[in-house]
């Protein structure tokens, strides 16, 4: 990974930091942290909740003098300690390990695949044998080849996730975290950075505003174009979930991160490379262990140590508080770091950094007139001494005063009626802005007015607020996982959402047909298309088009049902309400109308079964016209209904068609559970309780029954293509059944706990995902052999609820033999805690389109004479190339002037000197005829700038010494143009940001 | 402890009267407070805020301000256009001087205290000269402009005065007399409002004009430059007062929700010199408007429209918990307003202008604890004697056997004899009473109803003899023999007729022995103000009640505490009935048990027992109900002295008619506020 030369001049960029939140469930079992060979794991425990760096600890304005330029780089980075235990397994690793670290790499496929056969056979067998006490029927999964041979003196390897049979194979083998936005559940965590960011230094406001929004997400941290709300980058690197994020504010073009795994490290978001890695994890956190036990949180500060190497330890670890708050908002830094205030129930803690002085303040517990005085929010103003608090019972206090133990005092605003989720100030401080469950932004100007401005039906809850550097825009993030980003006078003005979280995904994992995106449950009655490609949400559908009051106890319809007709003209869903007993069911068709690109209710069936409707398919069959079209729901009246399109006599009628029940079927008094057509569509397959039920969708024969006791069938399935007289039944009690409709007979069974069985719409294989013993192991097979293709033990430590097929726009080149299930179509997941997963063999950096990424590069352009310089020089050359009449090519302006280019992205101290630029330099301004010249010449830079970069990595303080000269010499008579104040601003962030060079 | 029968009698109908201003002493020891009736109370912070005296008000005084000057004389100027001085040791009001400039709305003490600023009517700001030995002179007029001056605050300096009128105020430079700044108030206002009153302002030291005004906006000026500094909007209604702290970094606001709030002058940043004004603490204690604010050292003291005074301390300035650290409320007067023919069963209940007499119901149904009895005779109004001319009534009292009623103003002594004739009673005034000058502060009928003792000013105390059918006769006066200025406001005689406590406004008790009429002794000097205190009549053990909740009892034949009182001081009070923030009101005795002594204050109604042991800190005071569910072995060992009734609540008068029979006088505070005019209507979440 070759870092981008950085530009001189793009450190004047402002950025806009928001920070996504993943709550951390984690961590470990401490035992394992013991016992764990690689000894890496004691800094699982370390939970950084907030990289703040103390600058104003070690900032040259405070360290006066009496320190040398040396200790500017040790900066104090606070973290917090967690004390909690979670009992939940620990996070699936979805992000592959830095290259550089031997310790964790397989050293050859062989060993790599040991570990995942032990989990392998030993789940088979143990799973097998105590439920059934006698031999599997059909042929048993384990004892394959593809298993390996148990090694029981191997300790359980906590990370066998790095071990993964495809990554040993082909390496190429990883799985993508789609959970970004789509784990909600998991949003109460996450670093606020801007809060206590700096203020923007005066010259930077004048350059255009906030561009990018950063993001921790999972184990990665995403940057976003606020303009084009796209993904630019995703930064990963991490071992686990990150924690938090927190600009660098010594150079705003650099962000620390802070994991669970124990690390921090400082990246060059511009470019996505990690600088720096500070391990602070080690055997003293080990002792701390103690502290994990407890349900105490610590606060420590780490000091970062100043090294050469991109890996280094800090384990200079001091505790700064005791007992603060578990969440991010309990913590606060306040005006310049001065102090750090934490808030947990009722108490209201303040260290004084400079004089160690602890102050605690704490409110009557006593709940007057409803009134919950807990804390549940801290921040601290910019630039005064106030600390703002939200609370339980809605009320806002102002703090102030607060380094006297008695005159302390404090102000109250009230506006919400339940808890204040978040608050933040504005960059001035002038404005203080708050959210709860109201779903309303609430602006409260300066607190001697009584003045407050409001952005109401904002969509759901407000979780985290954030302001960006600049004061110009502020972004919410709200509970379903959607940032909405807000200008600066409260007008909306976009939203980025991608996987919308909602309460309960109950219309399972659908695939639209037409756009091929992923289709469930959205906002509450709301049908949600999300883009896979995009990582969008395309459109929000209302089905249910009631108002959702936001209040408990309240019984509200919901969508549960969803099926799309083949070609996706035909949307069927099924609402129903709240009650248990007596459910209000509305099953309504929706048709899909090429005018407006939208669907359109067509049919609406008030009650069409009396009880809970359970499944619920179309007939799909692309060849045959739209009279074949079908809908069969089964429902808990024990009966199954056919319903068909039939035209409408009544001229005056709206549409021409309508749906209205053909055929009712039952078996038994059994209540039916699931159905399915087979390929041809000619058969159906309707499940009740424990048997299965063949009908001829012709003349609705019960054609043959199968059965295999004991347990109810919990999903069914028929084969596809060649595998098409099978069909494939999983029941409750833990047995996959494939049953052969010529023969009528069972042809193999195995135990397994089956919980998702998902045919792939394009090929023979049928995906069974299993969930025993708190982890999920997918089987990957055909109906026609016994054997599975593919087994992925631990898929992960959460259950999988649902899973589907995507279909590829094009067939994916697969080299792996194992891995050819997956060319035509991919394969996602989702858990119950709504995250969604994929597999595959994609590296994550080719998520990214390329055009996004130059995207990130065209706008990394600074607005500086310079790029207004290059500007007018391309337009000028395109304008050159149109008058031409040459054909305007769009690589022509990107090779046009490399050397301008690499100028503008190489640190000036890594360049060589001015006199041996400038030629390259007119060179690069006159138009050239041949391309080819202007990349050789582009290629020479590079290679002297890495060459001196090399060199100023050994002597830095000799780089910092040439730094104030060499800017001059290479931008000559250019720097006349730059005002002073930019001049000054460009001189002091050069000053700082040379960290960057350990990344080469 | 006994069971009582008791007459819980609800049909006294006092309406207090609205707090009007309050001037703080510049020394802090004293409150003045104006009430609306034109009433003046001072309040004294020494005594716990004991209400030490009361001038009655009168018919055509009305109080707009007061104020402190020249030491600790108090002015008051209201709208009937003079400026008054009141005597506080004659407790009564001087002559005026008239204001010359219509009525006047604000009047304002120089820093020295001897100058005296008005605001009139007319819009002119007059300066008045506070002559050392009494009374004040007219200086001189200062600059007049249109518009009446509603407040006035002069720099402290006194180089400066700054008047708030409707829709502006402006700085008069005192040396010339001329108006150096005028600043509209209301030009960030839409056209729609009317007008925006300037209710309260203050000239800070630093230059800064506090203003408070009808938007509810407190707002902050620079008076040289003309700006608005900082504007803090309090209120959606008016802002109706303000007061400075001494220090000047602290800012009471009143408003007319009955809300204040609290502004504080606190650093921008710890440690640094950049200071703000900011609205910390709210406070609801008022339902109505809070008309008058005052800033104590260790309080903010706000006084409403509903007629009460709210001292709030401010726990930071209060140094150890303890009585300054409680808030507390004041409603109803710290004297008594009923008194009670205990043989007649009759009740007279002083109002400001006229007196009821009640005559009891009775029952003869008996019952358990708890029962309410039905009344086989109703209560009966019998009377209600009016008050001649516009003075309110000093005092008032009727004869144990009630056939006498007594009553004085500021200017007259009226006596009266009640004749009861079957059902109709009639009232006749006795003719040549003795005149009075100056009047009664306190009356007092001996027990046996043949005298009548009227406590008078320079701590002497008359004795009247009654004389049948209806007539009195001055028998003598009784005077301390080291002479006294102030005047006598608590009398005690005790049930055999020999002895005589009296109270004068320097606390001091005397005690007189009414055989010879002569001057027995006094109470050893106790620095606090009596709020209560009565003979016992067996034992002749004078038993007083301090406002700072202590207890003593005096042997009058030994002339010394008795054993008892020197326990009770020994061992201390109970710290709950220490910190109580009312202070007793009466005192009396239960003759079939002389070990019991009855007390009461406004919320609580005390029997204490003296042959029991005192609660130490770690017992519960106020024990009663958890005694109730002790076994009877076990509630020996609970018991202690003092026996706490808080059932009747807020209790103006409690006696004892005879030995299983007692009258208590409440007064709900629902039943007056629903007198009061209608508060401002707010709008309430969830309703």
């Amino acid at each position: 990974m070759s870092p981008n030369p950085r530009a001189i001049c793009s450190t004047s960029y402002q950025v806009l930091v928001n920070f996504g939140k993943r709550h951390v469930k984690d961590v470990m079992d401490v035992h394992t942290i013991l016992e764990d060979p690689l000894g890496r794991i004691g800094a699982c425990g370390l939970r950084m909740l907030r990289a703040d760096v103390l600058c104003s600890l070690h900032s040259p304005m405070v360290a006066k003098g009496s320190l040398g330029s040396q200790d500017m780089w040790r900066e104090l980075v606070p973290v917090l300690l967690d004390g909690a235990f979670w009992e939940q397994g620990r996070q699936a690793q979805f992000q592959t390990q830095p290259e550089d670290s031997p310790l964790l790499r397989p050293d050859s496929p062989c060993q790599a695949l040991r570990p995942a056969g032990t989990g392998v056979l030993g789940e088979g067998v143990r799973a097998a044998q105590p439920l059934t006490g006698q031999p599997l029927t059909g042929q048993p999964l384990t004892g394959q080849p593809l298993t390996g041979q148990p090694s029981p003196a191997e300790p359980p390897r906590r990370l066998s996730s790095w071990e993964w049979p495809g990554r040993a194979a082909g390496g190429g083998f990883r799985r993508k975290p789609r959970s970004e936005r789509g784990s909600a559940r998991r949003c109460s965590r996450g670093l606020r950075l801007p809060r206590s960011a700096r203020a923007p230094l005066a010259g930077v406001t004048a350059f255009p505003p906030c561009r990018y929004l950063l993001c921790a997400s999972g184990d990665f941290v995403k940057v976003y174009s606020v303009n084009t709300e796209e993904t630019l980058r995703l930064m990963g690197g991490h071992a686990d979930l990150v924690t938090g994020i927190q600009l660098n504010p010594h150079n705003h073009m650099q962000l620390y991160s802070s994991s669970l795994d124990g690390t921090i490290k400082l990246w060059d978001f511009m470019d996505g490379i990690p600088i720096k890695t500070f391990t602070v994890g080690s055997k003293l956190l080990a002792l701390q262990i103690f502290f994990l036990w407890s349900d105490t949180f610590q606060l420590v500060s780490v000091k970062l140590t100043k090294g050469a190497g991109q890996d280094l330890e800090s384990k200079e670890l001091s505790v700064v508080l005791d007992g603060v708050g578990a969440s991010v908002k309990h913590i606060a830094f306040g005006r310049e770091g001065a102090y750090v205030v934490s808030v947990k129930d009722v108490t209201l803690q303040v260290y004084f950094f400079k004089r160690k002085l602890l102050n605690r303040f704490s409110l009557s517990t006593v709940k007057t007139k409803g009134g919950d005085n807990c804390f549940s929010c801290v921040v601290c103003h910019p630039t005064e001494d106030c600390i703002a608090t939200g609370h339980a019972d809605g009320k806002i206090r102002l703090w102030r005063n607060f380094h006297h133990r008695k005159e302390y005092t404090y102000s109250t605003l009230h506006w919400h009626h339940d808890i204040v989720m978040d608050l933040a100030f504005s960059v001035e401080g002038t404005r203080l802005l708050s959210g709860g469950v109201e779903s309303v932004l609430v602006q409260w100007h300066n607190e001697s007015s009584c003045q407050k401005d409001f952005l109401p039906r904002l969509g759901s809850p407000i979780e985290y607020i954030s302001m960006s550097s600049d004061g110009a825009l502020c972004c919410t993030l709200h509970t379903d996982n959607r940032i909405t980003i807000i200008n600066s006078n409260l007008r909306f003005s976009r939203s980025i959402q991608g996987l919308i979280k909602s309460r309960d995904v109950k219309t399972g994992l659908v695939v639209d047909p037409r756009t091929k995106a992923l289709v469930l449950n959205g906002e509450p009655g709301h049908l949600q298309f999300y883009s896979l490609q995009s990582d969008q949400q395309l459109f929000s559908l209302d089905i249910v088009q009631r108002q959702y009051i936001h209040q408990a106890g309240l019984k509200q319809s919901d969508l549960v049902k969803v099926a799309f007709s083949a070609q996706g003209t035909w949307l069927a869903t099924v609402e129903e309400s709240e009650e248990v007993t007596d459910p209000e069911l509305q099953l309504k068709l929706w048709f899909y109308s090429e005018e407006t690109q939208s669907f359109t209710l067509n049919t609406r069936i008030n009650t069409p079964h009396d009880n809970h409707i359970t499944d619920m398919c179309f007939r799909d069959m692309d060849e045959l016209g739209d009279d074949s079209l079908i809908l069969v729901t089964t429902g808990r009246d024990c009966v199954f209904k056919v319903w068909v399109m039939v035209e409408d006599t009544d001229p005056e009628a709206h549409e021409s068609v309508s749906w209205s029940c053909d055929f009712v079927g039952s078996y038994h008094n059994y209540q039916a559970t699931n159905c399915c057509f087979s390929e041809d569509g000619s058969l159906l397959a309707v499940s009740f309780e424990e048997t299965v039920t063949v009908w001829d969708s012709l003349t609705w024969d019960l054609k043959c029954t199968f059965c295999h006791p004991p347990g109810n069938i919990r999903n069914i399935c028929f084969g596809r293509l060649t595998c098409s007289k099978y069909l494939i039944g999983a029941t409750d009690y833990g047995f996959l059944c494939c049953w052969n409709l010529l023969t009528c007979a069972l042809e193999w069974s195995a135990h397994l706990n089956i919980v998702v069985l998902q045919p792939d719409p394009l090929s023979e294989h049928i995906a069974a995902v299993s969930w025993l013993s708190k982890e999920s192991s997918l089987f990957v097979f055909k109906p026609n052999e016994p054997r599975p293709l593919y087994i992925q033990r631990n898929l992960c430590k959460e259950k999988i609820l649902l899973a589907a097929f995507v279909p590829r726009d094009e067939p994916e080149t697969i080299s792996s033999e194992k891995y050819l299930w997956l060319r035509k179509s991919q394969l996602f997941f989702l858990t119950d805690t709504q995250e969604l997963m994929t597999l595959s063999t994609k590296s994550l950096e080719e998520r990214l389109t390329p055009s996004s990424k130059q995207l990130a590069v065209e706008e990394s352009l600074p607005v500086t004479p310079f790029s207004l310089l290059l500007g007018k020089h391309r337009h000028q050359q395109a304008q050159e190339d149109t008058d031409l009449g040459k054909p305007v090519v769009h690589n022509k302006q990107e090779q046009a002037s490399p050397a301008v280019k690499e100028l503008l992205h190489t640190p000036a101290h890594v360049l060589p000197s001015a006199s041996f630029l400038c030629t390259i330099f007119i060179n690069s301004l006159l138009i050239s005829k041949e391309n080819k010249s202007a990349e050789e010449v582009a290629d020479e830079v590079e290679m002297e700038s890495e060459k001196a970069g090399g060199d100023s990595d050994e002597e830095d303080v000799t780089v910092m010494e040439q730094e104030d000269t060499s800017p001059m010499e290479l931008l000559g008579e250019m720097t006349c143009k730059l005002s002073k104040s930019q001049e000054k601003e460009l001189r002091k962030i050069r000053k700082m940001d040379y960290s960057w060079i350990a990344a080469f | 402890m006994g069971e009582f029968e008791v007459h819980r009698v609800r049909f006294f109908g006092l309406v207090p009267a609205g707090v009007r201003c309050l001037a703080c002493h510049p020394r802090g020891a004293r409150l003045a407070l104006a009430r609306t009736d034109g009433t003046v109370e001072v309040y004294n912070f020494a005594a716990n805020y004991f209400q030490e005296k009361v001038i009655p008000g009168h018919e055509a005084r009305s109080v707009e301000s007061l104020c402190w000057a020249a030491g600790e004389r108090l002015f008051g100027a209201g709208l009937g256009g003079d400026i008054t001085e009141f005597d506080l040791c004659g407790l009564s009001a001087a002559r005026g001087v008239d204001g010359g400039g219509g009525p006047i709305w604000s009047m304002v003490a120089s820093g020295t205290g001897t100058q005296l600023a008005i605001g009139c009517e007319d819009g002119s700001v007059k300066i008045f000269q506070v002559v050392p030995g009494g009374g004040i002179q007219f200086e001189r007029n200062l600059d007049r402009r249109k518009g009446r001056v509603l407040c006035l605050s002069w720099h402290r300096s006194g180089t400066y005065i700054v008047a708030g009128s409707i829709d502006f105020f402006r700085v008069i430079d005192v040396a010339s007399g001329q108006t150096v700044q005028r600043i509209m108030v209301n030009h960030q206002v839409e056209k729609a409002k009317p007008e925006c009153v300037v209710w309260a302002i203050a000239l800070l030291s630093s230059g800064t004009v506090v203003s408070a005004d009808s938007f509810g906006r407190v707002q902050f000026w620079d008076w040289e430059q003309g700006t608005l500094a900082e504007s803090h909007t309090v209120s959606t209604s008016a802002a109706l007062s303000l007061a400075v702290s001494e220090k000047e970094d602290s800012i009471v606001v009143g408003t007319s929700t009955g809300a204040t709030y609290q502004l504080q002058l606190l650093p921008v940043k710890l440690g640094g010199l950049e200071k703000c004004w900011v609205r910390t603490k709210p406070f609801q204690f008022h339902s109505h408007d809070v008309r008058a604010v005052a800033h104590s050292s260790t309080a903010l003291i706000s006084g409403g429209l509903d007629a009460q005074l709210v001292i709030r301390p401010l726990m930071e300035k209060v140094q150890k918990k303890g009585y300054d650290a409680v808030l507390r409320k004041f409603t109803f007067p710290h004297r008594r307003l009923v008194s009670c023919a205990r043989k007649a069963r009759l009740l007279l209940f002083q109002f400001s202008q006229y007196l009821e007499l009640w005559r009891l119901g009775s029952t003869e149904e008996t019952g358990k604890d708890g029962e309410v009895l039905p009344p086989c005779r109703m209560p009966e109004h019998l009377v209600q004697l009016k008050s001649k001319g516009p003075e309110h009534i000093y005092c008032s009292c009727v004869s144990p056997c009630g056939t006498w009623v007594g009553y004085s103003t500021a200017s007259r002594f009226q006596l009266y004899r009640v004749h009861c004739d079957g059902d109709g009673v009639s009232l006749r005034k006795v003719p040549k009473v003795p005149k009075l000058l100056p009047p009664a502060y306190q009356l007092q009928f001996s027990a046996d109803s043949e005298s009548l003792f009227v406590a008078s000013a320079r701590g002497s105390v008359h004795v009247f003899q009654l004389l049948e059918p209806g007539g009195c006769k001055h028998l003598h006066t009784l005077q301390p023999p080291s002479g006294c200025s102030e005047a006598v406001y608590l009398l005690a005689p005790s049930a055999d007729g020999h002895w005589l406590a009296a109270v004068s406004g320097d606390w001091a008790i005397h005690i007189y022995n009414l055989k010879c009429f002569q001057h027995h002794c006094v109470v050893p000097a106790y620095s606090c103000a009596v709020s209560a205190l009565a003979i016992h009549p067996s034992t002749n053990n004078l038993v007083i009640a301090y406002s700072d909740q202590q207890l003593f009892e005096f042997s009058i034949p030994e002339k010394q505490y008795t054993s008892w009182s020197r326990a009770v001081q020994s061992r201390g009070l109970h710290r709950t009935w220490l910190e109580r923030d009312s202070p007793i009101t009466h005192i009396t005795f239960n003759p079939k048990n002389p070990a019991h002594i009855l007390l009461h204050d406004t919320y609580l109604l005390c029997i204490l027992d003296k042959s029991l042991p005192l609660p130490d800190d770690s017992t519960l005071l106020m024990n009663q109900s958890t005694l109730k569910q002790l076994p009877e072995t076990a509630r020996k060992r609970q018991l202690h002295a003092f026996k706490i009734c808080k059932k009747f609540q807020p209790l103006l008068f409690m006696d004892l008619l005879d030995e299983n029979c007692l009258v208590v006088v409440e007064r709900p505070i629902m039943d007056f506020k629903t007198q009061l005019p209608l508060a401002v209507q707010q709008k309430k979440f969830g309703t």
